[in-house]
């Protein structure tokens, strides 16, 4: 016999995911999911908004590594609330393994949690976390193929950040091409071209950012 | 490679379902998978195949439908199919497009005795 099922597969996740973004609004936290190839500059981009915003907001992260904690080492020089998860071969962090470390962190002191997902451009995109809004990071030396290759991190970021613009010369990088490909998938999404060890961009991205984690 | 983490999230579903009406086996799940969905149809089928061994639902047939990505013009209502990422209206060229589906992955059924 059949029987009638039509459930979203993924809908342990999305119930946990519900709950955590409930949690985090009743505490006025905002979440930030960070989502970018390995070695895009997430943790470099972190240190920068740490630098920058610390004094305005009362950061706490949450890294998502699949092993070590050597991310969260270089963030430990801001006295902030920080929480690894290391996912032992995962290539995604889920809403259960967010919701699992809440407790870790005294909401009532925090106003912004970003979380640094595991470097990946494909899976981490499947798994709502409960964030406020999502944030990919994609880096000059990578080619300017990412969005046409991986649309639908694109397609759902609310943010994008295109990092080490300071390799632009070095590389046959088009800006044209990957303004062109990622505006086909998502017309209206800000990007921001930065490089968070030269500092070009920053200071129009921490604008738009600060005004976004504004409650 | 999410598959695997997608698949132990059907295979949980699939049991309960089979638990709640009391099957003993379960011989055929099927599925919906949106083409934008980023899953891998032959890695979610391995996937699926090694998270039911030893379950009642061991050996059975993975059915994947493949669904198209649709969108929805919000200034024209025109719904149309997309072949290539650009989402774009192609009726009347607005950018206000919603992903009306391609991107889901659901268990549409279950078959078993």
């Amino acid at each position: 016999m059949e029987i009638k099922v039509m459930k979203n597969i993924l809908d342990r996740n999305q119930n946990k995911a519900n709950e955590v973004r409930k949690i985090l609004k009743e505490k006025n936290v905002k979440m930030i999911n960070l989502i970018s190839s390995p070695g895009a500059g997430k943790t470099t981009l972190l240190e920068r908004i740490c630098e920058r915003l610390s004094g305005e907001f009362r950061v706490g992260v949450i890294e998502g590594d699949v092993t070590t904690d050597r991310d969260a080492q270089r963030l430990k020089r801001f006295e902030i609330p920080i929480v690894v998860i290391n996912t032992e071969g995962g290539c995604h962090l889920d809403s259960h393994s967010i919701y699992k470390v809440l407790d870790c962190f005294n909401l009532d002191n925090l106003d912004v949690l970003f979380v640094e997902n595991v470097g990946n451009l494909v899976c981490p995109t499947a798994f709502d976390l409960g964030e406020s809004f999502r944030l990919a990071v994609v880096s000059v030396p990578e080619g300017d193929d990412k969005p046409a290759k991986y649309p639908m991190l694109f397609r759902q970021a609310n943010v994008v950040v295109l990092n080490k613009t300071d390799l632009l010369h070095h590389t046959n990088f088009s800006l044209k091409n990957f303004t062109y490909d990622l505006r086909k998938i998502n017309p209206s999404v800000p990007l921001f071209r930065i490089s968070c060890t030269e500092g070009d961009g920053l200071e129009e991205f921490m604008n738009w950012l600060s005004k976004h984690l504004k409650p | 490679m999410h598959e695997l983490g997608i698949a132990e999230n059907l295979v949980s579903i699939v049991l309960e379902v089979a638990g709640n009406e009391k099957l003993t086996k379960v011989t055929k799940v099927n599925v919906s998978i949106g083409e934008m969905s980023q899953v891998v149809p032959d890695l979610l089928e391995t996937a699926f195949q090694v998270t039911v061994a030893g379950t009642i639902a061991e050996n059975a047939e993975l059915e994947m439908e493949i669904v198209p990505v649709k969108l929805k013009c919000m200034d024209c209502d025109a719904e149309f199919e997309i072949h290539e990422n650009i989402f774009v209206c192609e009726n009347c060229g607005s950018q206000q497009v919603e992903i009306i589906s391609g991107t889901e992955m659901f268990v549409k059924s279950i078959e078993g005795e």
